[in-house]
């Protein structure tokens, strides 16, 4: 057995190797800086476009298991090596164990309604979601390696503006349609402000709308976050949107409808508007 | 030359519920919510270059969500009738229907709203041997090179050889609503379809309803009394 674990991110990699080391086998690693949770690590170069490359020389390492993180590179890595080794696949892997020949896989699906159990066939490519789990460190002797020059070209890079990260946030703010017009972010910003949390958006605010940037972006197709508050102001509750709050501990919805289907995934409802509710609410918290 | 759609007829996620135990999915369906933004990219790119834009569904065909693509804009669409395929499966039905048709752009979306993989776009690229584009949220094609704008937490504009495999975001465009006339047209058009089957490599062994026991109270009364009744909640609750 041989056991492959890859991610451009630190914590996804620990997370990663951690679910991978429970595997057992001989366990490799690719990852741009240096880490002890693997026994043979390989240090690539990760010049732009590195994606496919990457994947091109991880194919030649013949693993029967890829375990990697949730990111977006990392899944177009992960699933581009699934394709040139036509191996089979799942991603946001929650559990992951060792059967006969075989790899048994729990995740999420129907925008987070259910929870599926998978049986892969091996050789097997996954992505996993992060978690707590601290992997035990391994020999760790590490490799460089050069990678093959890809046919993408990146013209211009524009980082992403990391200044609150809604992962690590234990209170979010977020906001929806509801809250009327992009001024009237500057009350749910004000109120993350006195509790100490970040703020994100519904797909329609930071996506259509661009009342705050896409990468505050809290649902199915942008974060999926996990605090221990979660405030939904204005926030209907699409399938999509609840998708990306699920694991939250406590959920907070401030709705003037009743009968929004966030209410149906809130454990406390307020029923009103949104930005008295925020004016109150700073006030309040503010003595 | 053409631009090729791939669009999946999923269960509305709106209406799955947990009935006795179970997920009941089955419930009407509809086009899965990004691949829309995939149809109107494909007719977006053949009203500039003129390129034919066909569609490509695999698994359920249901006729109504096909005539939909259709009447968005799509010239034609290949439907894929097959039993229940994996990833990999979906790659290798995708690629058969679209031998001989040489398309230079193949778009899909990010994900689906079934499975929600994100594996699709990157498999299939390798399986077809065409450049990969994925995350994308704008796209200009430049003869044979496109230029796409995309979105992996940081934003990268790249410049990458045709024929390309092309994942697109839910920010990429938005999805235009055909007229009555055009869902008229849309029944003149093409529909090829083939069947496809494929043992697959991965098992769905059961899917259970993921039921989060949310306390749903409500709170309804004058706003002061009811941040207060929040806050002594949430004090319970052990978070404030």
């Amino acid at each position: 057995m041989r056991v492959l674990v890859m991610s451009e991110d630190p914590e996804f990699f620990r997370s990663a190797s951690a679910m991978a080391q429970k595997l057992g086998g001989e366990l490799l690693g690719i990852h741009p800086s240096e880490s002890k949770y693997v026994d043979v690590l390989y240090v690539p170069d990760l010049h732009d476009g590195w994606e496919v490359p990457l994947a091109d020389f991880a194919s030649t390492l013949t693993p029967d298991v890829v375990v990697t993180g949730g990111t977006r590179r990392d899944k177009t890595f992960a699933f581009s090596l699934a394709g040139k080794l036509r191996s089979s696949v799942a991603s946001d892997v929650t559990e992951l164990s060792l059967g006969d020949s075989f790899l048994l896989a729990k995740r999420v699906v129907y925008s987070g309604m259910g929870i599926a159990t998978l049986k892969l066939k091996l050789p097997a490519v996954v992505t996993v979601q992060k978690n707590v789990m601290e992997p035990d460190i391994r020999k760790g002797e590490v490799k460089k390696v050069q990678l093959p020059e890809s046919n993408v070209k990146v013209l211009s890079r524009t980082p992403a503006q990391q200044s609150v990260s809604l992962d690590k946030a234990k209170i979010i703010v977020s906001v929806g349609r509801g809250m009327g017009s992009k001024e009237n972010v500057k009350y749910a910003e004000d109120l993350a402000k006195v509790l100490n949390g970040a703020v994100g958006g519904s797909r329609p605010v930071t996506a259509e709308m661009g009342w705050l940037p896409e990468d505050r972006q809290i649902g199915l197709s942008g974060n999926k976050v996990r605090p221990q508050l979660y405030i939904a102001l204005g926030i209907s509750g699409q399938p999509q949107h609840i998708a990306g709050i699920r694991d939250s501990r406590v959920i907070v919805a401030v709705n003037k409808d009743k009968n929004a289907p966030i209410t149906e995934n809130a454990d406390y409802t307020v029923v009103g508007d949104a930005i008295e509710f925020c004016k109150v609410m700073v006030r309040r918290l503010s003595k | 030359m053409s631009v090729v759609s791939c669009f999946k007829i999923v269960p509305d996620d709106t209406l799955i519920r947990p009935v006795g135990g179970k997920l009941e999915t089955n419930v009407q369906v509809k086009i899965s919510t990004y691949d829309k933004n995939a149809i109107e990219e494909a007719v977006r790119i053949k009203e500039k270059t003129g390129w034919k834009a066909i569609g490509i569904t695999v698994g359920n065909t249901d006729r109504k969500s096909v005539r939909e693509a259709l009447s968005m804009g799509l010239d034609e669409v290949i439907s894929v009738s097959s039993p229940y395929l994996d990833v990999p499966g979906t790659a290798m039905a995708v690629a058969e229907a679209i031998k001989g048709l040489s398309p230079k752009i193949v778009l899909t979306a990010e994900t689906t709203t079934d499975s929600s993989t994100s594996a699709f776009p990157p498999y299939l690229s390798q399986v077809l041997g065409y450049t990969l584009v994925s995350f994308a949220r704008s796209i200009a094609v430049q003869g044979d090179k496109v230029k796409v704008e995309r979105s992996v937490g940081d934003i990268e504009v790249i410049e990458a050889p045709l024929p390309a495999v092309i994942s697109v975001t839910g920010e990429i465009n938005t999805p235009r609503t055909p007229s009555v006339r055009q869902i008229m047209e849309s029944s003149k058009k093409p529909v090829k379809q083939v069947e496809f089957s494929q043992v697959p490599l991965t098992e769905l062994v059961e899917v259970k309803p993921f039921v989060v026991n949310r306390k749903r109270v409500i709170i309804e009364k004058p706003m002061e009394e009811a941040v207060e009744q929040l806050l002594s909640y949430l004090k319970g609750e052990g978070i404030l």
